[in-house]
C-alpha cells in the first residue's frame, strides 16, 4: 500500500505547491480588484482540486489496489487528505470573501452626522402661537372665541363702552379715524358689545384681534397690535370670579406656582376696575435670575399685564342687559407686550417687520 | 405726580414711614412708581389714573391716607371771610356757563422777593423751581390744595378790573412763556377793560404778571368748565399744570379756602395787606347723591367682599362721601367728579377694604367652549403652509397711498358703486401710510425686500388678515374681508443644507396654494390662464372654486419687481379666504375598493404648446367612458427635436372596471378612440 500512499501524498504535495501562493496570503494594502482576482484564482483552484475530476478524487480509485485489510485505513487516509485540501481552500476563500465584504461595508460607510433630508419647515408668527395657546386654555374653560369688525362706528368703539363724547380717550390723538369718520377699533372691547348683541347673556367669550392706537412706532410702541379681551356675564358674577379666572388661565400658561395681584385702577367700561400683574414666569417672583436682576420683571418679581374690572352698568344697559339682574367681569391685555416679555424681545417693532431671522426662532 | 412725604405729614398725623405710605397708596389705587430721597424728605412718584384729579394735590393724597389709617386731616376749610359780592365792580363774568365761579382778592403793599427756605424746600422737593415769594406761594397752594390760581399786578390791569369773556377771533396775548398767541372765539380769556390779560385756566399774560416792582396784587382763584379748558389747551398746543388740573376737574367748593391760604401766606411772607375780596359764584355746586338700599350687600354682590355697613360708611365718610342717617343715601363731595352711581361707591369701599382680600373663585360651570367656526380650518391651513416651509407674516393694515391701483384686489372687494373705493385715514403715524390696505401684497413684498436686504433670498411667506374697501351700504361701514396672501421666491431649502435644492417656480406657489385650499376642505380649485395687472402675462392664473373666482396666482410683473429691485422672480397669490371658508366642504363619500386590476397607458401627445393640460384632461373626461377612470399628468417636454411652437405632454390614462378584469384588446380599442378624439378636437397626436 505504500506505493498508493505515496501517490496520494504526491497529489497533496502537488496541491500544496499550487496552493502555496495563497496559503500565507498577505493582502494588506491590496485593492478590492486584487482581492477579487485572487478569489477567482482560488475558485479555479477549488474546481481543479476538489471536483470529481480532481487528482484526489482520482486517488479514490486506488482503494481497490490496496490489500483488503488495509482498505479501510487507506480510504480514511484519502478522505482526510481530500478534506484537508477542501478545508485549506475554503479557509482562503472565506478569508477573501470576508475581506471583500468588509471592504464593501467600509466603502459604503455613511457619515451619520450629515443633515437628514427634509424640506425646511416654516414657522407660525409668535402672535399666532400665543393666541392659539390662550384660545385653547379658554375654550377648555368653557369660553367661546369671538371676533368682529376692525373698523368701527363711534357707537361700538366708544359710546356703548361708556366713553362719552368729550372723554379724553376719544380724542383723535389716541384713535385713528377714517375720512368717513369711522374709528379703527382701539380695543377689542368692541367685540363685547357685538357679541352680547348677538348672543345675549349669560355669555363667556374671549375676543382676540387687531387693535390700533396712534402711537408712533418705537422700541416699545407700535400703532397696531393684538389684544385679547375676556368677558363673562351671568347672574351672581363677582370680582372673585374675575380674580379666579385670570389666575387660572395664567397658571395654565405659566405654571401652577403663578400668583396674581390686582390693583385698583380706572377704565371707563368697568367699575370697580383693576389692573392685574402676575408673578414673573422667569424668576418666579423673586426678582432675581441666576443672581442677576431678572429681566422680564425688571427685578420687581411682578409683570404688569392688563386691565380688568366689573362690567360698567352703562355697558350692560347699552346692550339691553339689566345690571340689577346680571353682573359680569371683563379683562384685556396685549399680546405683543406679553410676547416681548416672554422672549426678552427688546424692540417690539420686530413683530411686524417679518424678518425671517426673527420668525424662525418661534416654534 | 410728585408728592412730598414731609408735606403730607403737615396735613395728617401718621407714624407710617415713606415706604409704608407708598405701599398703602398703591394698594388703594394711587400707584407709587418710585420713592426718591430729597434732603430730609422723600418724594413719592404717583401714577394717577385720569379719574382722580382730586389727588393732584397733597390735600387729596392726605385724604386717601385718612381713609386708610382712620385719622383726621389737619386742614379745616375756614369760610369765615365776609364776601363782597353785591354791587361790586371788580369782576364781571360775561360767560357764566364757561366760568362757574371767579374770586378776586386785592392784596396791597407787597414786597416781591425770594421765598423763605422752608417754601423753597417744599417746592424743590417736588421738582418745582422757585421764582419769587408771590409766585411761589400760588404754586405752593396749588400743590397743596389742588387749586390752580394766578396773581396779577393790579396796577398793570387797565381800568383796574376784570372781565371774563370769550376772546374775539384774532385777539392776541403774549403769555408768561414769552410767546405771542392768537386766540379764537371759543377760548375764554380774563381781560382788563382793553385786552386779554390771561387765558382762562391755561396761562397768564406777560404784561400783567408779577415783577420785582409789583406793589398791589390781584389774586384770582376760579373754576372753569373742563371741556372748554381741554379744547383751548389742545388748540394752543399748550398744556400747563393749571390746564391739566382744570380739564380734569378741580374742587369748586375749595376755592375760598385756597384763596385764604394763599392770602394768609402772602401777607405773612411778602408783607401784604388783604383788601377787597370778590366771589362771583353764579353756577352753584349742587351735591349729587345716590341711593343704595344696602351698601354692604352691593359690595358683596359685585366683589364678593364681606364689609359691614359700618365699615363701608366709615370708608366713604373718610373720603368725603357722606351717608344719610339710614345709610341708604350717599352724597358726593365737590372734589369727586368721578362718582355718580352705586358701583362707584362699591369701588371706593372695595379698594380700601383691599382687592387682595377678594378670594380667587372660578365662576360656576357653564356650557362648553367653542372656537370660531372657521378657526379649526384656518389652523390647519396655517400648519399646512408652515409644514411646506412657509413663515407666517403679520404686516401693518395701513399702507402707503403710492400702492393705489397697482395691484388687482381679490374679486368683489372694491364696490363699483362708490367713487372713493379705498378706506383712508385722516392721518397716520407712519409717513404716507394713510390707506387701509385693499391688498396684503404691498406689506408682504416689503417683507420680501427686507429679507433680501439681510441676505435671505429663499423665501416662502404667507399672511392671513383683513383687507378693506369702501362700501355703499345702509350704514356705509367699510367692507372687511379676510384674505390669504402668499409670496414665494428663491430656492427650495433643505433643512441644514447650505445650498438650495432647486429654484422655485410658479408650480411651487401653486402647489402651496392647492395644499392650503385642500387643508380647508377645498380640493376642487380650478386654475385658468388669466391676465392680472400686477402679474406677468403668460404666468398668471385666476383661481376658481365652485364656479366663483376667488383670487389669482402668478409671477410678479417685471415692472413691479423692478420697483422693488427684485433680481429674482417672485411668485404671489392672493385669495379671498372668507369666500373660500364659506363654501361648504364636500362630505367624504366612500367608494368600495375595486377587486380588479387597472391597465395604464402612458402617451406622449405632440401639439401646439398652448394646448393646456386641463384642455386635454377635459377632452378625455367629457367623453364619459366608464372604463377610463383617471387622467393624470406625467411630464412635458419642449425644445430640442420639436418645433418652436410645439410641445409634447405625456399623460397617463387608467382603465379599470369594477365588474371584471379588462382584456388588452378592449382597452386598446378604447384608448385609440380617446386618442382619435384628442387629435380631432385639439390637434394633438401621439409623438411616437
Amino acid at each position: 500500500m505504500s506505493e498508493e500512499r505515496a501517490r496520494v501524498e504526491a497529489v497533496m504535495t502537488a496541491f500544496l505547491n499550487e496552493f502555496a501562493p495563497y496559503a500565507g496570503l498577505n493582502l494588506s494594502g491590496a485593492s478590492l480588484d486584487d482581492v477579487e482576482s485572487k478569489l477567482r484564482e482560488v475558485a479555479e483552484l477549488k474546481i481543479r482540486h476538489t471536483g470529481k475530476k480532481s487528482p484526489i478524487s482520482g486517488a479514490m480509485n486506488l482503494v481497490g489496489k490496496v490489500a483488503p485489510n488495509e482498505r479501510a485505513g487507506f480510504g480514511q487516509f484519502v478522505q482526510s487528505v481530500q478534506k484537508d485540501i477542501a478545508a485549506k481552500i475554503d479557509r482562503v476563500e472565506k478569508t477573501l470573501n470576508e475581506i471583500i465584504t468588509n471592504a464593501k461595508i467600509e466603502s459604503e460607510r455613511l457619515d451619520v452626522t450629515l443633515p437628514g433630508r427634509r424640506p425646511r419647515t416654516g414657522h407660525l408668527h409668535p402672535i399666532t402661537i400665543l393666541r392659539q395657546k390662550i384660545e385653547d386654555i379658554f375654550v377648555s374653560m368653557g369660553y367661546a372665541i369671538e371676533d368682529d369688525r376692525e373698523i368701527e362706528t363711534d357707537h361700538y368703539n366708544f359710546d356703548a363702552l361708556n366713553i362719552p363724547e368729550g372723554h379724553p380717550a376719544r380724542e383723535s390723538q389716541d384713535t385713528f379715524y377714517t375720512t368717513q369718520g369711522f374709528a379703527l377699533r382701539s380695543q377689542t372691547s368692541t367685540v363685547q358689545i357685538r357679541a352680547m348683541e348677538r348672543r345675549g347673556v349669560p355669555i363667556r367669550i374671549i375676543a382676540p384681534g387687531k387693535v390700533f392706537r396712534r402711537d408712533t412706532p418705537d422700541m416699545t410702541h407700535v400703532p397696531m397690535f393684538h389684544q385679547i379681551e375676556g368677558l363673562c356675564v351671568d347672574k351672581g358674577i363677582t370680582m372673585a370670579h374675575l380674580k379666579g379666572t385670570v389666575t387660572e388661565w395664567l397658571k395654565r400658561l405659566f405654571g401652577e406656582d403663578t400668583v396674581t395681584r390686582f390693583r385698583p385702577s380706572y377704565f371707563p367700561f368697568t367699575e370697580p376696575s383693576a389692573e392685574f400683574d402676575f408673578s414673573c414666569f422667569k424668576c418666579h417672583g423673586t426678582g432675581k435670575f441666576e443672581s442677576d436682576r431678572c429681566r422680564p420683571c425688571k427685578g420687581s418679581g411682578w409683570i404688569e399685564l392688563g386691565g380688568s374690572g366689573m362690567v360698567h352698568p352703562n355697558v350692560l344697559r347699552a346692550v339691553g342687559v339689566d345690571p340689577t339682574v346680571y353682573s359680569g367681569f371683563a379683562f384685556g391685555f396685549g399680546l405683543e407686550r406679553m410676547t416681548a416679555l416672554m422672549y426678552s424681545i427688546d424692540d417690539i417693532r420686530h413683530m411686524f417687520e417679518n424678518d425671517v431671522r426673527f420668525l424662525e426662532q418661534f416654534k | 405726580m410728585n408728592i412730598s412725604y414731609n408735606w403730607l405729614k403737615d396735613l395728617i398725623d401718621t407714624d407710617m414711614t415713606a415706604d409704608d405710605v407708598a405701599a398703602q397708596l398703591t394698594r388703594v389705587g394711587l400707584a407709587v412708581e418710585g420713592i426718591h430721597p430729597h434732603h430730609d424728605d422723600y418724594v413719592l412718584d404717583i401714577d394717577l389714573t385720569s379719574n382722580r384729579p382730586d389727588c393732584l394735590s397733597h390735600l387729596g393724597v392726605a385724604r386717601e391716607i385718612t381713609a386708610i389709617t382712620n385719622s383726621q386731616l389737619r386742614i379745616t376749610n375756614d369760610k369765615g371771610q365776609s364776601l363782597k359780592t353785591e354791587g361790586q365792580t371788580l369782576v364781571t363774568i360775561q360767560d357764566t356757563d364757561l366760568c362757574n365761579r371767579f374770586t378776586a382778592r386785592i392784596i396791597r403793599n407787597v414786597k416781591i422777593g425770594p421765598s423763605p427756605q422752608w417754601l423753597v424746600d417744599r417746592l424743590e422737593a417736588i421738582g418745582e423751581r422757585p421764582i419769587n415769594n408771590v409766585a411761589d406761594i400760588t404754586n405752593f397752594v396749588m400743590h397743596e390744595h389742588g387749586q390752580p390760581m394766578h396773581s396779577f399786578d393790579l396796577d398793570r390791569l387797565s381800568g383796574g378790573r376784570i372781565i371774563v369773556r370769550k376772546a374775539t377771533a384774532g385777539e392776541k396775548i403774549t403769555t408768561l412763556d414769552e410767546v405771542e398767541r392768537e386766540l379764537d372765539a371759543t377760548m375764554l380769556a380774563i381781560c382788563d377793560v382793553e385786552k386779554p390779560v390771561a387765558i382762562c385756566g391755561v396761562i397768564g399774560g406777560l404784561d400783567s404778571s408779577i415783577t420785582d416792582s409789583t406793589v398791589n396784587v390781584l389774586l384770582e382763584v376760579a373754576y372753569f368748565k373742563r371741556e372748554n379748558i381741554r379744547a383751548t389747551s389742545r388748540k394752543l398746543g399748550l398744556a400747563t399744570e393749571a390746564s391739566y388740573r382744570f380739564e380734569r376737574g378741580v374742587d369748586i367748593e375749595n376755592i375760598i379756602a385756597a384763596s385764604d391760604r394763599a392770602t394768609q401766606l402772602i401777607c405773612e411772607l411778602a408783607g401784604g395787606e388783604a383788601d377787597d375780596f370778590v366771589d362771583v359764584y353764579s353756577n352753584k355746586f349742587v351735591a349729587n347723591a345716590v341711593t343704595s338700599a344696602d351698601i354692604s350687600e352691593s359690595v358683596k354682590r359685585l366683589t364678593g367682599l364681606s364689609v359691614e355697613t359700618g365699615e363701608c360708611v366709615r370708608i366713604l365718610n373718610a373720603l368725603g362721601i357722606t351717608a344719610s342717617d339710614d345709610n341708604k343715601s350717599f352724597t358726593f363731595p365737590s372734589w369727586r367728579h368721578d362718582i355718580a352711581i352705586e358701583e362707584d361707591l362699591v369701588e371706593e369701599v372695595a379698594r380700601h377694604a383691599g382687592y387682595e382680600n377678594i378670594t380667587n373663585e372660578l365662576p360656576p360651570a357653564y356650557g362648553a367652549g367653542e372656537y370660531q367656526r372657521s378657526e379649526p380650518r384656518k389652523k390647519r391651513l396655517r400648519e399646512t403652509l408652515a409644514d411646506m416651509g412657509f413663515d407666517e407674516a403679520i404686516t401693518y393694515s395701513f399702507i402707503d397711498t403710492r400702492h393705489d391701483g397697482v395691484f388687482e384686489n381679490v374679486p368683489e372687494l372694491l364696490d363699483e358703486q362708490v367713487e372713493d373705493k379705498y378706506i383712508t385715514l385722516q392721518d397716520s403715524v407712519i409717513d404716507g401710510a394713510l390707506r387701509m390696505r385693499p391688498s396684503i401684497l404691498p406689506g408682504l413684498l416689503d417683507a420680501v425686500r427686507l429679507n433680501l436686504n439681510f441676505q435671505r433670498r429663499d423665501l416662502k411667506l404667507f399672511e392671513i388678515g383683513k383687507v378693506f374697501a369702501a362700501h355703499a351700504g345702509e350704514d356705509n361701514l367699510p367692507n372687511e374681508r379676510e384674505i390669504l396672501t402668499i409670496g414665494v421666491t428663491g430656492g427650495e431649502i433643505s433643512e441644514g443644507k447650505a445650498v438650495i435644492v432647486r429654484e422655485l417656480d410658479l408650480y411651487d406657489a401653486k402647489g402651496a396654494l392647492e395644499a392650503a385650499l385642500d387643508a380647508v376642505g377645498v380640493s376642487n380649485a380650478d386654475f385658468t390662464a388669466a391676465e392680472v395687472k400686477h402679474l406677468r402675462i403668460g404666468q398668471t392664473a385666476a383661481v376658481w372654486v365652485d364656479g366663483s373666482r376667488v383670487g389669482y396666482i402668478g409671477r410678479l410683473s417685471d415692472e413691479i419687481a423692478a420697483g422693488y429691485k427684485f433680481k429674482q422672480p417672485v411668485y404671489v397669490a392672493e385669495v379671498d379666504l372668507q369666500a373660500i371658508l364659506d363654501i361648504a366642504t364636500i362630505p367624504i363619500a366612500y367608494r368600495p375598493l375595486s377587486k380588479y386590476p387597472a391597465i395604464t397607458r402612458d402617451v406622449s401627445l405632440l401639439g401646439d404648446r398652448n394646448v393646456s393640460f386641463s384642455a386635454i384632461r377635459d377632452a378625455v373626461t367629457e367623453q364619459n367612458f366608464e372604463l377610463c377612470r383617471k387622467v393624470s399628468f406625467v411630464d412635458v417636454y419642449e425644445g430640442k427635436g420639436l418645433q418652436e411652437n410645439e410641445r409634447s405632454i405625456t399623460i397617463r390614462l387608467e382603465y379599470r372596471s369594477d365588474e371584471r378584469t379588462l382584456i388588452e384588446d378592449e382597452v386598446e380599442a378604447l384608448h385609440k378612440e380617446i386618442l382619435a378624439h384628442l387629435e380631432q378636437k385639439l390637434a394633438i397626436k401621439p409623438r411616437f
